[in-house]
């Protein structure tokens, strides 16, 4: 059991962060699809600054800093651009997945994988199977509290989400969408940059290409699954991070017997089942908050 | 809407470019993008280019930077021309192997079963470019200007599983492959069958990440499998091999075998062994005989006895791993030596056997 609840928080708590930058996004009326570009950009530069500086401190800060550029980039492109949020997002996404693969051989001529020579600090053996947990992911349900109060419990959350679904009534009382989109982008930023970071120094210490491997796309499947609310999203990301641990449990347990292939599936299939049935459940409210973000 | 407004609203359509035009130069933009890396000076100054065509990306501390290390150092030791292409898209295998035989190049290293059809479709009509597929298939018929490469890596993994068998102190051994493909199935069998012919009592649990880019999932199977007792992993899926050795260096008496000897120093107290499959020096080998004119067309396995294939133990292991397993690993070698000598003898068959 408690291999399960470890393994859950390390596998979830990158997507979450990412996640809560899409909430963010969402909450302002723009589906970030550049979250998995935002990803694997903020994993590439915390460990090639790691590597470079020997300071993992200054790697999460790079790769906040890069991930808050992009994220300005994809506002500009969007508002003043006025390119299509979705189009732009899926530019950044190549952007992130290209550019890292060219910043790699820019920075060391060649396409080989960057090894940081230390990781975001952990508990310790001390704390025996939670020893391996790392200060982000103890960090992680203030960061998502954090995130909850802001939206919900504040003016600016009130006026980031009448951005989002009324600009107009947004408008009518002093609050400025475009600047709210601004700051909900780069506040995205530096959250999508810290997922990043985890997912390179959370103990793999090591950076290689592609390593996202689709879970900045999961990300933001947790901000569907979980209708845009901070809670709901971090539950999504941390369903599709149990999903992904039975997944692995199902192929050392009925491989023998089943089609490896189709067991490997099983993680795809139930996350497609979760996004379906919570929409049922949800009914229109989901189908309506699409149509006035996307507007 | 008054007639003014009217003019200007016709004005501004009519001074738009239209979509048809926009994607039309956009796609014409994004055509010219793609090919331009393909082109260079040099690649058409020299006609001798040598471009590697690689289907799995590179930076994973394995086969792919192997072999465009062994590529590059030719390269610059030959006085030729090189480019590296990572071609990440199926749908764009066949024009960028036309494309670089069109622009002159002398050869085209691809690698991968995927690159069979489009070396197929593509090689015929450039009789002048040499082909070479490694880790492929024969092709029936041989066609005149493509030679494909072999690697008999199982026999490697049978021999890890000799060695595994002597290692693990709890006769539970995994296994870790990218994905469940016909030679990484053929790998799971070998090392099961060189497991058992130490010992009947010992096991192997075998398990499939599905990618080769993902050392997180590799990290979280490794812990699944030593969760379960398991005390030695074989890995076999590149990149994500990086998160199997993260995984043992979580725990105690963790051990893993490699398939590359650059992840030795990824794990020095838990990385004890590698697979070898030496792809850089094939790919020097068979690109030296393209470019020195002695270029033969047709298949070739490259086994033990040539040394591509290898078993070979870490140093870094040896002076810095549990002394248990030390010792464990050192009383091992003989039989795994003894059966590699059987092997390249011929009077040791390991079957190639895909089907899990």
């Amino acid at each position: 059991m408690m291999d399960l609840i470890v393994a859950v928080l390390r596998t979830g708590t990158p997507m979450i962060y990412v996640a809560m930058a899409g909430v963010l996004a969402q909450r302002a009326g723009v589906w970030n699809l550049g979250l998995e570009g935002l990803m694997i950009t903020g994993a590439c530069a915390s460990a090639v600054i790691a590597e470079q500086t020997g300071s993992v401190a200054l790697g999460l800060l790079g790769a906040v800093g890069f991930c808050v550029l992009l994220s300005a980039l994809l506002w500009l492109v969007i508002e003043k651009l006025k390119a299509n949020p979705i189009i732009a997002g899926l530019g950044l996404t190549g952007l992130g997945l290209g550019g890292t693969d060219f910043g790699i051989q820019a920075v060391y001529g060649s396409e080989g994988a960057v090894t940081a020579p230390a990781g975001i600090p952990t508990l310790g053996p001390a704390f025996g199977p939670f020893g391996v947990l790392d200060a982000l992911v103890l960090a992680m349900p203030v960061m998502v509290f954090g995130v909850w109060f802001a939206c919900r419990r504040t003016r600016f959350g009130l006026r980031l989400t009448a951005s989002g679904e009324h600009p107009f009534a947004a408008r009518s009382v002093g609050a400025d969408p475009a600047r709210m989109r601004l700051i909900a982008l780069l506040l995205g930023g530096v959250l999508a940059g810290l997922g990043g970071a985890e997912l390179s120094l959370g103990g793999l210490d090591i950076f290689s290409v592609g390593m996202t491997a689709g879970r900045g796309f999961m990300a933001f499947s947790a901000v569907i699954f979980g209708a845009g609310h901070p809670v709901g999203a971090t539950f999504a990301a941390l369903f599709f991070a149990l999903v992904e641990f039975l997944g692995i449990k199902a192929q050392l347990v009925f491989g023998e017997h089943a089609p490896r292939d189709f067991v490997l599936m099983l993680p795809y299939i139930a996350t497609v089942l979760g996004i379906w049935i919570s929409a049922r459940l949800r009914g229109g409210a989901l189908l309506s908050a699409i149509e006035m973000r996307d507007g | 809407m008054s007639e003014r407004v009217k003019d200007l609203h016709k004005l501004a359509v009519t001074e738009q470019p239209s979509r048809r035009n926009i994607l039309a130069w956009g796609g014409l933009l994004s055509a010219t993008a793609a090919t331009l890396p393909l082109f260079g000076g040099q690649a058409f100054a020299a006609g001798k280019l040598v471009a590697l065509v690689h289907t799995q990306a590179a930076g994973d501390n394995g086969p792919i930077d192997d072999m465009i290390a062994h590529l590059k150092a030719l390269g610059k030791q030959d006085h030729f021309p090189i480019r590296t292409i990572y071609a990440s898209d199926p749908s764009t295998y066949q024009s960028i192997l036309s494309t670089l035989a069109g622009a002159g190049a002398a050869v085209i290293v691809t690698t991968f079963n995927e690159m069979a059809d489009p070396i197929k479709a593509v090689a015929p009509g450039y009789p002048g470019t040499k082909f070479i597929q490694l880790y492929a298939d024969p092709f029936k018929p041989v066609i005149p200007n493509v030679r494909t490469v072999e690697y008999q890596a199982h026999y490697g993994m049978f021999l890890a599983g000799i060695f595994g068998a002597g290692v693990s102190q709890s006769h539970r051994l995994g296994y870790i492959g990218g994905m469940s493909l016909p030679g990484l199935n053929a790998d799971l069998n070998a090392m099961k069958a060189g497991a058992d012919s130490v010992s009947h009592t010992v096991t192997v649990k075998g398990a499939f990440a599905g990618s080769f880019q993902d050392p997180t999932k590799g990290r979280e199977i490794a812990n699944q499998l030593f969760s379960t007792g398991i005390d030695f992993i074989q890995t076999d899926g590149a990149a994500t091999d990086a998160g199997v050795i993260r995984a043992a260096g979580e725990g105690s008496n963790r051990i893993v075998s490699a398939v590359f000897r650059t992840q030795f120093k990824l794990g020095p107290k838990t990385v004890a062994s590698s697979v070898l499959v030496n792809f850089g020096q094939s790919l020097t080998d068979q690109v030296s005989a393209a470019v020195s004119g002695k270029f033969m067309a047709g298949h070739y396995v490259s086994t033990l006895a040539d040394g591509i294939i290898d078993f070979v133990p870490s140093d870094l292991f040896m002076q810095n791993g549990p002394p248990a397993y030390v010792h464990a690993a050192k009383a091992a070698w003989p039989a795994v030596n003894a059966a590699k000598a059987a092997i390249i003898a011929g009077t040791l068959k390991v079957p190639f056997n895909t089907q899990l």
